[in-house]
């Protein structure tokens, strides 16, 4: 039977619960916002004993689905005021849903200055006292939990950012090299976990590919056909696999809409030193990989392994960090790009947010655009606990007021990602619009604006763009409830066969009888929940809109500003 | 006219001497269409996904002019 692990942190207690009659149909985001949105009031203080952190696995994660290993973790954001969903890669989703556990809840806040850990094991759950692991780094503490568990155990943690409740931490958990580095990186649901005093959720399993399937024949064959239409779609199947995710780089530099010296120019000189490419050929030199699965079964195999020259490995360069680290501080070094992600991932903090942060605190002057060094040390504080430290990863709007800085580049308090939203304006509307703040996977109009996937709008006009990023973000929120890597939507946009098998692959596990209009049903429901969380949270038309500079400076080359219409953002949810 | 041109993720081993991202100055004869460089460059059209002249998406069959900083991709994703 499927369960909801509710942990009250309170009292100490942890109970199991039937998964209700009307969460059935739910994984993942849909999940997550579903209960947030039930249990949570959304006036509630994030850091506050009434917000929650719900913590699932996607529908179709801990079967055999290609690349369905995905890890939702959700709550009321600390960053954004919000409701929040963060999505992580991982080996622990897997583990949960073969566990049979649809959901976490860790509720309440204990009184006391003590640190708790949680273990979940197939003969259930129980509390452990974590003092020892308390103001370690999140690599130590799983490599600690590695060796008193076993090496197989997924670990999610936070670092010392999360026990500090400084608003840019995220929640991560390992891959099955014991990397901790696959984040729900965004709006700072590591406070939230911190909050709560509990440093570390042990998930001792050696279920992968265990979770029930009512129909295993007919999934056997659907997930074959999905698997073979990842591997013949020319993005998921060579793109992806060469050189992963930061293969962007040149790309989005070449087009004019990489966002460099904190969003004043839309190309870096130097980015082709910090991209793809590049990673691979050092990594491979250095006896790293260009290609690594994030969770057993992925078939994309998107990841990679960079050995760093102090020996220690930063697995993986993801693009967005590479490029927040990078062209985004004018940096062109990809060994001090890695540096600053193994920071970001020992301390505990979202590589987005505080390549963000560290970009607002150039333009403050405080340190020099181009010093790799200085960037260093200043995110080296965050773990010392000093002021400059906590600014830090308080993220991008904290910054920019302590410092008296406009050009802040954040919507509802969330760092913008890796894609001027002038040259791309389609993401530009997401960033606006989307629930969860300044978010590029929430609706990935890159693919129609830079990538020729799923159709052309052309990037640099405001035409087409909202009905673009309502669509995607429909799609986004349905395919992050399925446990599958939103990575697929790339083959989904092209191949009309693709949905369909997902389709047949959710109604085989479960015994349903969705239809592929079900899928786009559960997209608006979703985004319909997260809405009115925040409408009720306080938000209103005026939080969905771009910073003023994005109006009013223009972005070179193609020297064009923001200029979707006002209208047009308030009519992506009409539907 | 000379033609800027830039290859990545791969096509680079697909001509001697080049390597990704690094501008290379091409001579070309007017006329000559972004699909014609590709032949030029001996690099076959069913490894180039996305072609930008100038930072805007061109297709195969558009012309080219002096100066023009074109680039060539093979399929490419993330986020």
């Amino acid at each position: 039977m499927a369960k909801i692990l509710r942990i009250n942190t309170s009292t100490r207690q942890l109970k199991y619960e039937d998964l209700p009659e009307k969460y059935s149909a739910l994984g993942g985001r849909g999940l997550t916002s579903q209960i947030v949105f039930d249990e949570v009031p959304a006036t509630c203080d994030p850091l506050g004993p009434l917000n929650k952190l719900v913590i699932a696995p996607g529908l179709l994660s801990g079967t055999n689905a290609p690349s369905s290993g995905r890890l939702s973790v959700g709550g009321k954001s600390p960053l954004t005021g919000g409701i929040k969903e963060a999505n992580a890669g991982g080996i622990t989703s897997q583990k949960l849903a073969s566990l049979g556990i649809k959901a976490i809840v860790l509720e309440g806040r204990p009184e006391g200055s003590d640190w708790y850990g949680v273990k979940i094991t197939a003969d259930g759950a129980e509390f452990f006292n974590a003092n020892d692991l308390a103001g370690k780094g999140t690599y130590e503490v799983t490599a600690i939990c590695r060796e008193r568990y076993g090496t197989k155990v997924g670990v999610i943690t936070i670092g010392p950012a999360g026990e500090m409740q400084l608003l840019a931490a995220g929640v991560t958990n390992n891959d099955g090299d014991g990397n901790s580095s696959r984040y729900a990186g965004r709006g700072g649901l590591g406070a939230v976990m911190g909050s709560k005093r509990v440093k570390v959720i042990v998930v001792d399993s050696q279920g992968t590919f265990d979770a029930p399937v009512k129909d295993p024949e007919k999934f056997k064959a659907a997930a074959r056909k999905f698997a073979k239409i990842l591997a013949d779609n020319p993005t998921t199947g060579i793109g992806l696999p060469n050189y992963g995710t930061n293969v962007l780089m040149n790309i989005i530099n070449e087009a004019g809409t990489l966002p460099t010296r904190n969003f004043r120019l839309g190309r870096f000189d130097k980015a082709g030193e910090v991209s793809g490419e590049k990673l691979a050929e050092v990594a491979v030199a250095r006896g790293g990989k260009a290609t690594h699965a994030c969770h057993p079964g992925c078939v994309m195999r998107c990841s990679n392994v960079y050995p760093m020259p102090d020996g220690k490995v930063c697995a993986p360069i993801e693009y967005e960090t590479a490029w927040a680290f990078g062209p985004n501080l004018e940096i062109g070094d990809l060994d001090t790009v890695a540096r600053l992600n193994y920071i970001c991932n020992d301390v505990g903090l979202d590589t987005i947010e505080t390549g963000c942060t560290l970009g607002v605190l150039m333009e403050a002057g405080i340190i020099p655009f181009g010093d790799g060094q200085a960037a260093i040390a200043a995110l080296e504080e965050v773990g010392k606990g000093t002021a400059l430290g906590r600014v830090i990863g308080s993220g991008s709007a904290v910054a920019g007021k302590v410092y008296g800085v406009t050009r802040v580049p954040a919507v509802k308090g969330q760092g913008i990602p890796a894609y001027d939203p002038r040259s791309c304006k389609g993401n530009g509307v997401t960033y606006a619009t989307s629930p969860m703040g300044a978010d590029h996977t929430a609706g990935y109009a890159v693919t129609a604006n830079i990538l020729n996937v799923g159709g052309k709008v052309d990037p640099l006009l405001p035409d087409g763009q909202a009905d673009l990023s309502r669509n995607l973000q429909i799609a986004t929120a349905a395919v992050d409830s399925t446990g599958l890597c939103l990575f697929v939507a790339f083959a989904v946009l092209d191949n009309p066969e693709a949905l369909p098998a997902i389709v047949d692959m959710i109604n085989a596990q479960y015994g349903l009888a969705l239809t592929t209009d079900d899928v786009a049903g559960l997209g608006q429901q979703i985004l319909k929940v997260e809405r009115e969380f925040n409408r009720k949270a306080g938000f209103t038309s005026a939080d969905d809109r771009l910073p003023e500079f994005f109006h009013t400076e223009e972005l070179p080359p193609h020297n064009t500003r923001f200029d979707v219409k006002d209208e047009d953002l308030d009519s992506v949810f009409n539907f | 006219m000379i033609l800027e041109v830039r290859v990545f993720g791969g096509l680079e081993k697909l001509i001697p001497g080049a390597s990704f991202g690094r501008p290379m100055q091409v001579e070309a004869a007017p006329g000559t269409t972004a699909g014609g460089l590709l032949d030029l460059l001996k690099i076959p059209e069913d490894k180039v996904f996305t072609i930008l002249v100038n930072g805007i998406h061109a297709e195969k069959g558009d012309l080219l002019k002096a100066g023009d900083r074109v680039a060539f991709f093979p399929p490419v994703g993330g986020g």
